[in-house]
């Protein structure tokens, strides 16, 4: 089995509904986005478009980040071919930051209060505080919630349903039935790297 | 983080070429200095080896201690340093990790089996032996390492060259010269200017200048726009003055200039002064480059320029 998402550009608003429900679902400290919404313009006054373009981990085949971690922190589940992060062995040494020609990885060194000195909020004290300092955190696809038979996050509470999860090895699951009738792309395949987030064309 | 890192890592975000501040600022100068020392260590342990120069040698090795030390603050968990021994069979920085371990276990046995130290495990010794090969090795992996690791950054089209492994070697070779003639001056040592060590130091410089240009040229005419902002950034934005005034003119022209003779013999002074000139350019050449750094831009595929 292989996870992996589709992400309908033309049913996408730029709500940023997937970068809230994210941040909620993992606690992430400040700064961190393990799911954004990037914001593209095209042409010139008077024919403008706007194109908005959720971001996540790609969980690619070939990750190069996996590759260039030095410690084995950033690895392949074998099981369902998602990327991910064993905060206990990370060293942050931040190369895999670097390595990844997605930018969706981010280093944790905060304090992790928003407000500063005024210390914690509850919400901060009961979610971000599970978090390791000085680690590289990404997305993964929410495990927790996939062993518990749920759909990761940013897809559950997409208000337009412009994203969909499912296995890309099965001929017949609604991904790939996506990515086949529609186009679906990857960014950036050049690289090499055989992302498994893929986009339908706006 | 503080409410101004947070709100510059929101404007990078935001911005179209955001520039990699994991390896530049912060805890992150430190791999700086870490790649800077320990190239200057291996090409320096490399040629003092060859020269025969002891003091080369303990220089070379207080400098690989010190790229060691700054290497580990650069790491936000370095109590875990350990695990970065895990991963060689793909990673670079694993690999580095390794060389500069051999190099650190080797150099010390190599250097307690030398006669200026009483050669406490003997000269000829089978230690001596080990400790020589280790050594050698280590040196090799801590010259080619760190221009491998910056070629396997797919995030950083500038460094993503295949040019960058080689221009890392010569530099490490060109340092370890320098740091060589400087410690061989301030010794009062004829081998600073005799020796043929000054003809290498110009025959590498010009392998460097040259591999210098083609990154450039390559940069520029590969078409990739992130490359182009790193160029742009290196040679006229943001970067300049230390490419300029460190690189070029300390780096390169000072040192040039001094070796022709014209402006003063080649006393003990000016080739120490040419020395510690050819450093302190290779340290700006590695601050720069680094720095310059831009993140590749996440777009659509038919918004890529």
């Amino acid at each position: 089995m292989k996870w992996g998402m589709v992400i309908d550009l033309k049913r996408c608003v730029g709500c940023y509904g997937c970068q809230l429900s994210c941040k909620a679902e993992h606690g992430t400290p400040r700064g961190i986005f393990f799911a954004r919404v990037l914001k593209q313009e095209e042409g010139q006054y008077p024919t403008v478009s706007q194109t908005f373009l959720p971001v996540l981990c790609n969980h690619c085949e070939d990750p190069p980040c996996v590759e260039a971690c030095p410690t084995g922190a950033s690895f392949i589940w074998e099981d369902d071919g998602t990327v991910d992060i064993d905060h206990d062995i990370c060293v942050g040494c931040r190369t895999c930051m670097l390595a990844c020609p997605y930018s969706n990885r981010y280093f944790n060194d905060n304090e992790q209060a928003y407000y500063g000195d005024k210390g914690q909020t509850p919400f901060e004290n009961a979610r971000t505080t599970q978090h390791q300092e000085g680690v590289v955190m990404k997305c993964n696809f929410c495990r927790d919630r996939r062993q518990a038979g749920k759909e990761p996050a940013c897809v559950a509470n997409c208000p337009t349903v412009a994203r969909h999860f499912g296995d890309l090895d099965d001929p017949t699951s609604n991904v790939s039935r996506l990515i086949k009738e529609r186009a679906g792309f990857v960014l950036h395949p050049d690289k090499g790297t055989k992302p498994n987030v893929y986009y339908l064309p706006a | 983080m503080t409410s101004a890192r947070y709100d510059r890592l929101i404007n990078d975000l935001k911005s179209e070429y955001r520039p990699q501040r994991e390896w530049a600022e912060g805890r992150g100068a430190f791999l700086i200095y870490g790649h800077f020392l320990v190239g200057v260590a291996a090409g320096g342990w490399l040629l003092s080896r060859y020269y025969g120069s002891f003091d080369g040698l303990v220089l070379s090795y207080v400098l690989a201690c010190s790229g060691g030390l700054a290497h580990l603050v650069n790491l936000a968990r370095p109590e875990r340093v350990l695990n970065m021994m895990q991963r060689y069979k793909t990673s670079w920085v694993s690999r580095g990790f390794w060389g500069l371990t051999f190099f650190l276990i080797g150099g010390v046995l190599y250097l307690l089996s030398r006669n200026e130290l009483g050669a406490p495990l003997g000269v000829e010794s089978l230690l001596s032996g080990i400790g020589d090969i280790l050594a050698v090795i280590g040196s090799l992996t801590m010259m080619g390492y760190m221009g491998f690791v910056y070629t396997a950054s797919k995030g950083i089209p500038f460094w993503n060259s295949t040019l960058h492994p080689v221009l890392y070697i010569a530099y490490a070779i060109r340092g370890g010269i320098a740091a060589l003639v400087l410690m061989l001056a301030l010794r009062g040592h004829e081998l600073a200017g005799d020796g043929g060590l000054l003809e290498l130091w110009i025959g590498v410089t010009a392998v460097v200048i040259v591999l210098w240009a083609l990154e450039i040229q390559g940069a520029i005419s590969s078409g990739d726009e992130t490359a182009k902002r790193s160029i742009n950034d290196l040679l006229a934005g943001r970067l300049a003055i230390y490419f300029y005034g460190g690189t070029l003119v300390i780096g390169l022209v000072v040192p040039l200039i001094l070796t022709t003779g014209t402006i003063a013999p080649l006393s003990a002074n000016i080739l120490a002064v040419i020395g510690l000139a050819s450093i302190i350019g290779d340290f700006f050449m590695k601050y720069s480059s680094i720095k310059a750094g831009v993140y590749l831009p996440v777009r659509l595929p038919h918004l890529h320029r």
